[in-house]
């Protein structure tokens, strides 16, 4: 038994924290949550002094990179890059090598999944054959064994006609069906947004209204055909407005949004740096505080880090041929605290709410809260510690970050987690 | 006389001293000069200065003899050693052809011997002239290259830690050639 | 007092102060000079190694930094990597470990993809010439393009100048201009929207055709070069429609011959796409001044740029 004492608790429900201590039993279920708990013999106490227990966040957008690509990430590294970032929970895209498009692929990893993580993983299924684009893939099969999403993960279905069945299909099922935006004849060679940066830089550009067309297309389709439609990585204005609008107007659509896309703007590019190289591209900053603002009043559901992992190597190319994406699972906390909570631009209740409990709640999972009765699942976070991002910190196999080698305000010091 | 920090100054020709030094050369160069195929050129920046004055008193004597200018940075064997200065160069100016043409260079002081050489590798870039001889104002030793002036204005003994200074008005604002010591 | 410093690589005009820029071209006259010998050569160079390194084919550059080291009497080896010779998987960084080890002093390098000539700077110990970086920057075009323009515009604070034709994808564009603008030069763009992005440098005055061109009474006007290769991305119908609105033919020329503008181009030149053979017989064209000015401010750059040794 562990007794967390002389912390805080900080809950969806309110911004405001609740001195209370925390006993966990041997096998990681919540024992007793109240003030002034005594710690018996046996008992190991961890004193908590300053210190805020947070429920385990969950990242609907992860790349573990198994199987096929086991060189920048595995399951078991993932897991354990979650767990050093406060994530207790991931839905695994299925844009490995092969894709995830069938149900035995599915339980492959599952599999794995099983024997290695120390963390609740969903693997979500594609939704065309080998993410081709071209045809249906098998949902029964990849719906039975509890795929809590389909999507093409990186690629957008560019028939509007394939991606309306697949929405018809997927409804029959009630699985979500998860889009990622973009229009590939408007980004064919770009790498960054187009506008002063690009300009700038000297290279070609990608049209916000890239993603802003897909958008909108797809929101169309998913207010047509009716079925639950998520968008991955909104990153403008323009794009999350008429998600907000679609809501309003009944679609059932939820969004996310990356710390990434939060934080940073396209002139972070700076000099040709690949860590900034993302997919969307880092947009300008007036887009930045729209989407904080849509975090603050909940028109963006979820945060999700879409955690891409790239070996040093790749990234160690130029600009223009460097693949996009870094990894995102270990810092996509300490960020928001940095920039964010601690400002008090919102609070640890906006913080959990998206990216815990409503990213749970949208593939079906029950919300995690530090209550009697409840699995432990939180971490210790201390808001007065410093985390300096080096590659030493990172756990993951592959520590690209636009962040590494700054000092991040707060610590994660631990995360309790006994999978069941 | 002026010190500075360990630095002392010693004038060792005045103002008419460099004129009855100049007139002087003139008066080596002449003979030569007479003979007509004949062109001076300097090096820069106060070689220049000096051929020009030369010039201009053999030109009291009814002697016409062009004068060419001669950058000689890019011939110099020291390109690695610059550290941190950045050398601007110079446009050199030949307007003569010196196929068959007899040139004597002039350099206002002679040292180790190394600017004469680049200047010798500089100047037959241009052309191919029948001799070069050389006219110096100031020869103060220490050679480390066979190449001896024609036409000397003066010698001065001097150690490794002293320099020549000459000081022309054209080029300084004031007239002088000074003697300087490091005592360092 | 001068705070000029010794650079060793050339990567763009951006991080050139002015008195950086003045050095470099007050130099290049000398070299220029140089032509006029029958040995244009000096020995400055000599024993130094000189690398061209062109990833896009590039015969106009790459033969005029061949000449320009020649004539300061380096050692140049030539090296094109086309396109399908570059093994997918052989990394810039395996190349640039190689580079290293050849021990060059001077590394001038030509690539498609921006970028490309600051990572290998980072990482070798050579002078880096940037001979042009994707739709980046072209430094040296720009300072040869800007001492032709001195040479006839010493007073270049106040005068303007317009560039026609692909801004978008013009890395000459992009530096000449920005060159330009930190002398004082006013700078104009024309051509299709298509081409002239919105994102483009703030100092770059829109003018939309012509007539808005010869209004604005520059001093010259400088061509870009079209690339026939464009047709893909759609940016215009096709190159006779290109040729007949933004094309400097025989009537611009007339209008330039009034306003007594020079003409310019980075060469090689498209006639019957940019310009047209009256363009080319104009009598103010600064076209083949480029290109020799092109060798002298090569030979200055050289000149300039000092490689990193074990003592620095």
């Amino acid at each position: 038994m562990r007794l967390f004492k002389n912390g805080r608790i900080a809950r969806e429900e309110t911004p405001d924290l609740l001195d209370a201590d925390v006993l966990v039993d041997g096998d990681g279920m919540i024992f007793r949550v109240g003030p002034g708990i005594v710690a018996e013999e046996g008992v190991e106490t961890v004193d908590c002094s300053g210190c805020i227990l947070v429920p385990g966040m969950f990242d609907l957008h992860v790349h573990a990179r198994e199987p096929g690509d086991e060189d920048k990430e595995t399951i078991a590294t993932c897991a354990e890059a979650a767990r050093h970032g406060g994530v207790t929970g991931v839905v695994l895209m299925p844009d490995t090598s092969p894709p995830i498009d069938s149900g035995n692929l599915v339980k492959s990893v599952q599999d794995i999944v099983s024997e290695t993580s120390s963390i609740t993983m969903m693997q979500s299924g594609c939704l065309t054959r080998g993410r081709e684009g071209k045809e249906l893939a098998g949902f029964s099969g990849m719906v039975a064994r509890g795929v809590p999403m389909l999507t093409d993960s990186g690629r957008s279905v560019s028939c509007a006609n394939l991606l309306r069945r697949c929405m018809e299909y997927a409804k029959d099922f009630d699985v979500l069906v998860t889009s990622f935006c973009d229009t590939p004849s408007l980004t064919r060679l770009g790498v960054i947004n187009e506008g002063e940066a690009s300009y700038r830089l000297g290279l070609p550009g990608i049209p916000a209204v890239s993603q802003e067309i897909a958008i909108a297309r797809d929101l169309c389709l998913a207010r047509y055909t009716g079925v639950r439609l998520h968008v991955q990585q909104v990153s403008t204005r323009r794009g999350l407005n008429a998600i907000a609008r679609a809501k309003e107007d009944g679609v059932a659509v939820t969004c996310e949004v990356s710390p990434h896309h939060l934080v940073l703007n396209e002139n972070d590019v700076g000099d040709y740096d690949t860590s900034t190289k993302l997919d969307p591209p880092l947009q300008p900053s007036s887009d930045c505080e729209a989407l904080v603002a849509g975090l603050a009043d909940g028109s963006i559901d979820a945060i999700a880090t879409n955690h891409s992992p790239h070996t040093e190597f790749e990234k160690s190319a130029e600009f223009a041929s460097a693949p996009p994406g870094v990894a995102g699972l270990e810092t996509g906390v300490l960020v928001l605290h940095d920039r964010f909570v601690r400002n008090g631009v919102f609070g640890w209740d906006v913080l959990i709410r998206s990216y815990s409990s409503r990213p749970r709640e949208i593939v079906g999972l029950e919300p995690v809260s530090i209550r009697e009765g409840k699995r432990a699942e939180f971490f210790v976070f201390d808001p007065e510690g410093e985390t300096t991002i080096t590659a030493d910190y990172l756990r993951t196999k592959s520590p690209a970050t636009p962040f590494l080698n700054q000092t991040l305000a707060g610590t994660i010091r631990e995360t309790v987690f006994v999978l069941g | 006389m002026s010190d500075q920090a360990d630095i002392t100054t010693e004038e060792i020709l005045s103002p008419e001293g460099i004129e009855r030094t100049i007139v002087d050369l003139a008066e080596q160069v002449e003979k030569v000069c007479a003979e007509g195929d004949c062109a001076f050129v300097g090096i820069f920046t106060r070689g220049v200065t000096l051929a020009r004055r030369v010039a201009e008193v053999l030109k009291g004597k009814g002697i016409d003899c062009p004068v060419g200018t001669l950058d000689i940075s890019l011939y110099r064997d020291d390109f690695d050693n610059h550290g941190s200065d950045l050398p601007s160069l110079e446009s050199s100016d030949v307007p003569f052809a010196l196929d068959g043409t007899r040139v004597i260079l002039f350099d206002e002081v002679i040292y180790t011997g190394r600017t004469i050489r680049a200047a010798l590798d500089g100047l037959m870039d241009y052309g191919r002239p029948s001799t070069i001889a050389l006219a110096v104002l100031v020869d103060r030793g220490h050679r480390q290259l066979p190449i001896q002036p024609d036409y000397l204005g003066v010698r001065v003994e001097t150690a490794l830690n002293q320099y020549v200074k000459v000081r022309f008005r054209e080029d300084d604002g004031k007239e002088g050639v000074f003697l300087v010591t490091d005592n360092e | 007092m001068s705070d000029l410093r010794p650079r060793k690589d050339l990567l763009d005009i951006e991080g050139l102060s002015r008195e950086e820029i003045e050095h470099v071209l007050d130099n290049a006259a000398p070299f220029k000079q140089l032509f006029q010998r029958s040995v244009k050569k000096v020995p400055t160079l000599r024993g130094k190694t000189v690398l061209n390194l062109f990833y896009e084919p590039s015969t106009r550059t790459s033969s005029s930094f061949e000449v320009a080291a020649n004539r300061m009497s380096a050692d140049v080896t030539n090296f094109t990597i086309s396109a399908s010779s570059v093994v997918k998987g052989e990394s810039l960084l395996d190349t640039i470990e190689t580079l290293q080890a050849m021990r060059s002093d001077y590394i001038v390098i030509r690539h498609q993809a921006a970028g490309v000539p600051g990572i290998v700077a980072k990482h070798t110990r050579a002078s880096v010439i940037n001979a042009g970086d994707g739709y980046h920057a072209h430094p040296t075009q720009a300072l040869l393009d800007l001492m032709t323009f001195q040479e006839v515009f010493p007073d270049c604070a106040g005068r303007k100048i317009v560039i026609v034709g692909d801004i978008l994808h013009s890395r000459v564009a992009r530096s000449t201009s920005t060159l330009f603008h930190k002398l004082g030069t006013q700078v104009g763009v024309m051509g299709p929207s298509s081409l002239v992005p919105e994102g483009r440098h703030p100092f770059m005055k829109r003018l939309h055709d012509w007539n808005e061109v010869f209004d604005w009474k520059p001093d010259a006007v400088y061509m870009l070069r079209v690339q026939l290769e464009r047709q893909e991305g759609h940016f215009f119908p096709g190159i006779p429609e290109y040729h007949r609105i933004y094309g400097m033919n025989a009537d611009r020329i007339e209008s330039m011959r009034r306003l007594g503008a020079y003409l310019m181009h980075p060469g090689p030149v498209n006639r019957g796409v940019e310009v047209t053979d009256e363009a080319m017989r104009y009598e103010k064209s600064l076209i083949s001044t480029q290109v020799e000015n092109g060798i002298a401010v090569r030979m200055a750059v050289l000149h300039w740029l000092k490689p990193q040794t074990d003592q620095n």
